[in-house]
């Protein structure tokens, strides 16, 4: 029996999204249930875990997408009730009630909430959120709402329906993803912070959903009393609250001193302190955060306890804490900001019962080891924050990584986008233009006269037709509109509509339906220019008027062209064999593609001498996968010389030692990991005593012990030499003292900040076994000396003796090869000199704001995983290979595809191009080349994302966006201006 | 006196399509309000408008062009907005070549949530034009 081909996906949180995404683009049907009455309602929740002063709605477009397409089955208020079956074979029974609006239908005409006679708290008991303006969600407050039905009555496409039955539904599916969301601690958990007991504090994920609307202007802060605060304290919560309460995740410290850079740049005179246990930002980019908060006069404060006193009847509550020196101090704030954790999930219980995943010993859900997000049940996947405290990254990543392991227990793709209605070519034919004008099911002829205002712009030059449609926004008036476009005749048309943002799926359906090319149409945000923000009737005409004509005399100057296609070459190519260079190679190999595999020593495996053996074990289960497989070709002793091309079209030349070897690929993921930094000083490479961790390691298991030990950490990290935390040490270090305090010796751990991080709390363990730590400040490291007694650490005033000094040593760029590489790609190394991705994001490492473009392309199909991409470890290796893999399977199927930006593309009108390539500089995807031969410009439709950047430069002229010519906005300004 | 409240300014108020038509929309969904003579025209990006798309409105007797965009560090096509307000500023320099103030443009950086924002700089420009006055190059005849 073959296999299902739909993924249930349970829960909405980052990585969820982003699985959803790949599967639906990957050609897979998935029913995404919400556990929330609408879209984003647990967004706040991820907020936090990020948290970002922006909301991300639009990273949930995608989604939206695929609904229209008919990947998506989307329900809410979902509950799943029943799981039977097995891997590749579910059969799931779930809940859902349907939203009580219906975002397709919704016009946001707002006559709800206008008619509602219940009014609470300042808002009636229906009411949108959040208050943006895109896609608003209308929910009602049922504890407030009388049932009247005034609102279901006025609403004038019948999207909104008070009482929305609860269906049961079943389904049969492939594979189950469990993704729910994050969970904040509750006010309880946070009582020692004064949380709820004073209005001087508050969370920062509350900071941030106020920053929405405001873009982080002072108000976000203000005090109830509307004083805005002029000191403030940020408090990394879990580092003081009572353990198991709430987990560290991965982006606190950062947060916590981003929030802190933040209020600096709006309140510069204001006093702001960060207090934690140590600044734990072992992430790309995370240390330079902390030097510009430093620099911006940010005081970090470094405690061992932390409490929280508020003051009655004052704005303002005192900072009691004690210096890991013992000493107390208190500081008084008048704002104080809780960066919290993470709390376990609530839902582990039921998830448990019902699909019988496991939870571990901190109350998350259990991944099986070496996996990335399968749990101990085959066919059921977990991801994202449910398995454990996270940040964006790991989620992000985790999202594409579970297409790869999902792939075994599915069937064949069973969704593939329907083909467009065939347009009609409108090459020659006199140019007849089309004014529709939205009346909005009768709503703006309150506000405008309309007939007056299709009176008018009949009358305009070019205009063959014009008439007043009821809507252009719901099933039927689509049909209507392109039934009305056809039947007019004309070949241009201009809807006088709104907010294309949302919308604009929609009006290039109805004007392809009446086979019309999106490029020939305009749509007005008529609604949003002129009916909603004006009162004077006559004046507002006049505006119209001159809206519509502006579009008019764009349209006509619109050109008809299909989207550019263009061939992705269905291969993989690997620069690197380590542990990220063989998963890539696996997981793209395992789904039927070839893949050319290129190390440059002369054997696989990258850097086995710093695994144990278990994970040897697993890089050598992978060589032999690699070299048993038809379809992956190894070169070992080789290296590339040449690389020309772009995403989708890679002509590379490998030169091995049978000979120089020409590669056609897709897409190119570099795995080709970092070093171990040398240590300079303390005595290393001059005294055997002295020794890095990998070479302790190696004297433990050879069974040496010493009586005392000595670890210095940060040795070559966060150094002007090496500018960033390499992640790893802390770990490592800590494990190494464990086992050494276990053996029965004498262990002093020197430190600037322990940055221990995951499912093991290292750093509670090591200090219940005893480890010694002793702090030392950021520009004074202690000094390794010998003495006839042994060796001698001197930390200022303090010595103390060892046999053994271990250095905790940190990962640099091979920068050589790196830098040689980057060059040879034409792909960037970032300022640490790792492979970027992607500036953009900063802080925060991942692409989170390439959530909205397809992601798969965002980096010209080049993927850099592992420790080329940023100190990582063994597990994470494996993840952004695996999420690598996901995303090159996104694409790589596709023999022919259109552009991302389908038919919206920039291209060059070669008649007016000189070659002076200033495009080319300014381009933000490096979609624009020159052609050596015929010296003009050229653009790669695949990475173009129409921004237009490459128009403003040109001096000729010559660059245009087929949807923004020059020859049509300048018309269309005239024309404005009449 | 009388010439001046009678002087209803014509501005053209380029806006971003994310983050400037996102004001806008905001500002709509508010209900908020702004003077009418405020025209906005859409770009892309902030920095996909060409210099001569400024002036040329200005030449044309338009009395003000504003533009808006996302915030730095925000632009959704990660910097066009850095040279947007190099190219507005440049622009402002060379304006009293052509017989106008520098003042008749604006750039000002407006977010998708800010619809009070939007409203405010299209109404502050309005004043700020009536105040200028007419744009001087409508009373001559060679443009």
């Amino acid at each position: 029996m073959n296999n299902e081909s739909t993924v249930l996906i349970y829960g909405t949180n980052l990585g969820g999204y982003r699985a959803a995404y790949a599967l639906g683009k990957s050609g897979h049907k998935f029913i995404l249930l919400n556990r929330g009455s609408y879209v984003d309602e647990m967004r706040y929740q991820a907020l936090a875990q990020m948290p970002l002063d922006f909301c991300w709605i639009c990273g949930h477009m995608p989604q939206r997408l695929f609904k229209a397409l008919g990947a998506m089955q989307d329900c809410y208020n979902a509950e799943l009730l029943e799981v039977s079956g097995e891997a590749g074979h579910f059969h799931v029974k779930f809940k859902k009630r349907d939203k009580v609006v219906n975002n397709f239908a919704c016009t946001e005409c707002d006559q709800c909430i206008e008619v509602c006679p219940v009014e609470v708290d300042g808002h009636k008991a229906i009411r949108v959120v959040p208050e943006a303006a895109w896609e608003n969600c209308y929910v009602i407050d049922f504890e407030h709402c009388t049932r009247c039905g005034k609102c279901e009555e006025v609403c004038p496409t019948g999207a909104l329906k008070v009482e929305r039955p609860e269906e049961v539904l079943e389904a049969d599916v492939g594979a189950i993803i469990l993704a729910d969301t994050f969970e904040e601690p509750s006010d309880e958990d946070l009582r020692d912070f004064a949380l709820g007991q004073s209005s001087s504090v508050v969370r920062n994920s509350e900071v941030a959903r106020r920053s929405l609307l405001t873009n982080f202007v002072r108000d976000s802060v203000r005090l109830p009393s509307g004083k805005i605060p002029q000191t403030f304290g940020i408090v990394v919560t879990p580092h003081f609250n009572r353990p198991g309460v709430e987990y560290e995740n991965y982006n606190l410290s950062v947060s916590a001193i981003y929030r802190a850079v933040r209020l600096k740049d709006v309140l510069p005179q204001a006093d702001v302190t960060v207090f934690l246990h140590d600044y734990r930002g072992t992430g790309k980019g995370h240390y330079r955060w902390y030097q510009k908060a430093l620099g911006a006069g940010v005081r970090v404060e470094r405690a061992e306890t932390l409490k929280i006193v508020p003051e009655d009847g004052a704005e303002r509550v005192t900072i009691h804490y004690a210096s890991v020196g013992g000493e107390s101090y208190t500081h008084t704030v008048e704002l104080a900001i809780l960066v919290t954790g993470q709390s376990p999930p609530l839902q582990m219980a039921e998830l448990s019962r019902l699909t019988g995943v496991q939870a571990d010993g901190n109350g998350f859900c259990h991944i099986r080891p070496f996996s990335c997000c399968e749990t101990d049940v085959d066919g059921i996947f977990a991801l994202g924050e449910l398995t454990g405290p996270k940040g964006n990254p790991e989620t992000v990543w985790e999202g594409c990584a579970t297409l790869t392991e999902v792939q075994k227990y599915l069937g064949e793709k069973n969704f593939k986008p329907a083909p467009g209605p065939p347009l009609r070519d409108v090459e020659g034919e006199p140019i007849r233009a089309g004014v529709f004008l939205c009346s909005c099911f009768g709503l703006f002829n309150e506000r405008i006269d309309l007939p007056a205002l299709e009176e008018q712009v009949r009358a305009l030059p070019g205009v063959a037709h014009a008439e007043i449609i009821e809507g252009c926004c719901t099933g039927p008036t689509i049909k209507a509109t392109a039934e009305r476009i056809k039947q007019s005749g004309v070949n241009r048309v201009v809807l006088a509509v709104c907010t294309p943002l949302q919308k604009k799926g929609k009006y290039d359906k109805a004007v392809m339906m009446a086979g019309l090319n999106p490029l020939l149409c305009e749509y007005l945000r008529f609604r949003e220019d002129v009916i909603q923000v004006h009162t004077d009737r006559d004046k507002m005409l006049e505006k119209s008027l001159a809206l519509v004509r502006g579009g008019v005399e764009k349209v006509k100057r619109g050109m008809q062209a299909g989207p550019p296609m263009d061939t992705f070459t269905p291969r993989a190519l690997v620069v690197g064999g380590g542990l990220g260079g063989l998963t890539a190679a696996t997981e793209i190999a395992a789904n039927g593609f070839p893949v050319v595999l290129v190390e440059h020593e002369e054997k696989l495996g990258g850097q086995m001498q710093y695994l144990d053996e278990e994970q040897r074990k697993y890089v050598e289960g992978l060589i032999s996968a690699v070299e048993s497989v038809d379809n992956v070709t190894c070169y070992t002793q080789a290296h590339l010389t040449q690389a020309e091309g772009y995403a989708g079209n890679y002509h590379v030349v490998v030169d091995a030692p049978t000979g120089t070897v020409p590669v056609d690929t897709g897409v190119i993921i570099v795995a080709t990991g970092a070093q171990e930094y040398r240590p300079e000083g303390f005595l290393y490479g001059q005294d055997p005593r002295v020794m890095t961790q990998a070479e302790l390691q190696a004297k433990m298991s050879g069974g040496e012990t010493a009586g005392r030990v000595a670890m210095i950490q940060c040795i070559g990290s966060r150094t002007p030499e090496v500018p960033y935390c390499s992640r790893l040490c802390c770990n490592q270090a800590l494990k190494n003292a464990i086992v050494l305090r276990e053996k029965g010796s004498d262990v002093t751990v020197f430190y600037r900040d322990i940055a221990t991080y995951g499912k093991v709390d290292y750093y509670r363990l090591a200090r219940e076994a005893g480890v010694r730590f002793v702090r030392f400040p950021d520009d004074r490291y202690p000094e390794v000396r010998s003495n006839g007694n042994g060796l001698e650490v001197v930390n200022g005033e303090m010595r103390v003796q060892a046999d053994w000094v271990a250095l905790s040593t940190g990962i640099v760029p091979d920068a050589e090869n790196s830098q040689a590489l980057s060059r040879l790609l034409n792909y960037p190394l970032d300022y640490e000199g790792f492979f970027s991705t992607d500036i953009s994001c900063y802080p925060y490492e991942e692409a989170i704001k390439k959530l909205t473009k397809p992601f798969e392309l965002a980096s010209n199909g080049i993927f850099p995983v592992g420790l080329a991409h940023s100190p990582r470890s063994f597990e994470e290796t494996i993840l952004t290979a695996k999420d690598a893999a996901g995303r090159v399977l996104v694409v790589i199927g596709k023999k022919k595809m259109p552009p991302p930006n389908k038919m919206f593309v920039a291209d060059v009108h070669e008649s007016l191009c000189m070659g002076c390539g200033l495009c080319v500089d300014v381009c933000p995807y490096g979609a624009r080349y020159i052609d050596e031969v015929e010296k003009v410009a050229r653009v790669h439709p695949f990475l173009c994302d129409s921004c237009g950047s490459c128009v403003a430069i040109c001096p000729n002229d010559a660059s245009y966006l087929r949807d923004f010519m020059g020859q049509q906005s300048i018309a269309a300004l005239d024309a404005l201006l009449v | 006196m009388s010439d001046e409240q009678e002087f209803e300014p014509r501005i053209i108020y380029f806006l971003c399509s994310w983050c400037g038509s996102g004001g806008g929309e905001t500002a709509a969904a508010h209900h908020l309000h702004y003077p009418e003579n405020v025209r906005p025209s859409r770009v892309n990006c902030t920095g996909a408008l060409p210099a001569v798309h400024i002036i040329r409105p200005l030449i044309e007797g338009a009395d003000g062009v504003v533009i808006s965009g996302c915030y730095p560090g925000d632009c959704h096509y990660n910097d066009g907005n850095f040279r947007a307000r190099r190219r507005v500023a440049l622009v402002k320099s060379i304006l009293d070549t052509l017989g106008l103030e520098p003042e008749r443009v604006w750039f000002r950086y407006v977010a998708h949530g800010e619809g009070q924002r939007f409203v405010d700089t299209a109404t502050e420009f309005n004043d700020h034009i009536k105040k200028l006055g007419p744009n001087p190059l409508k009373t001559r005849s060679d443009t």
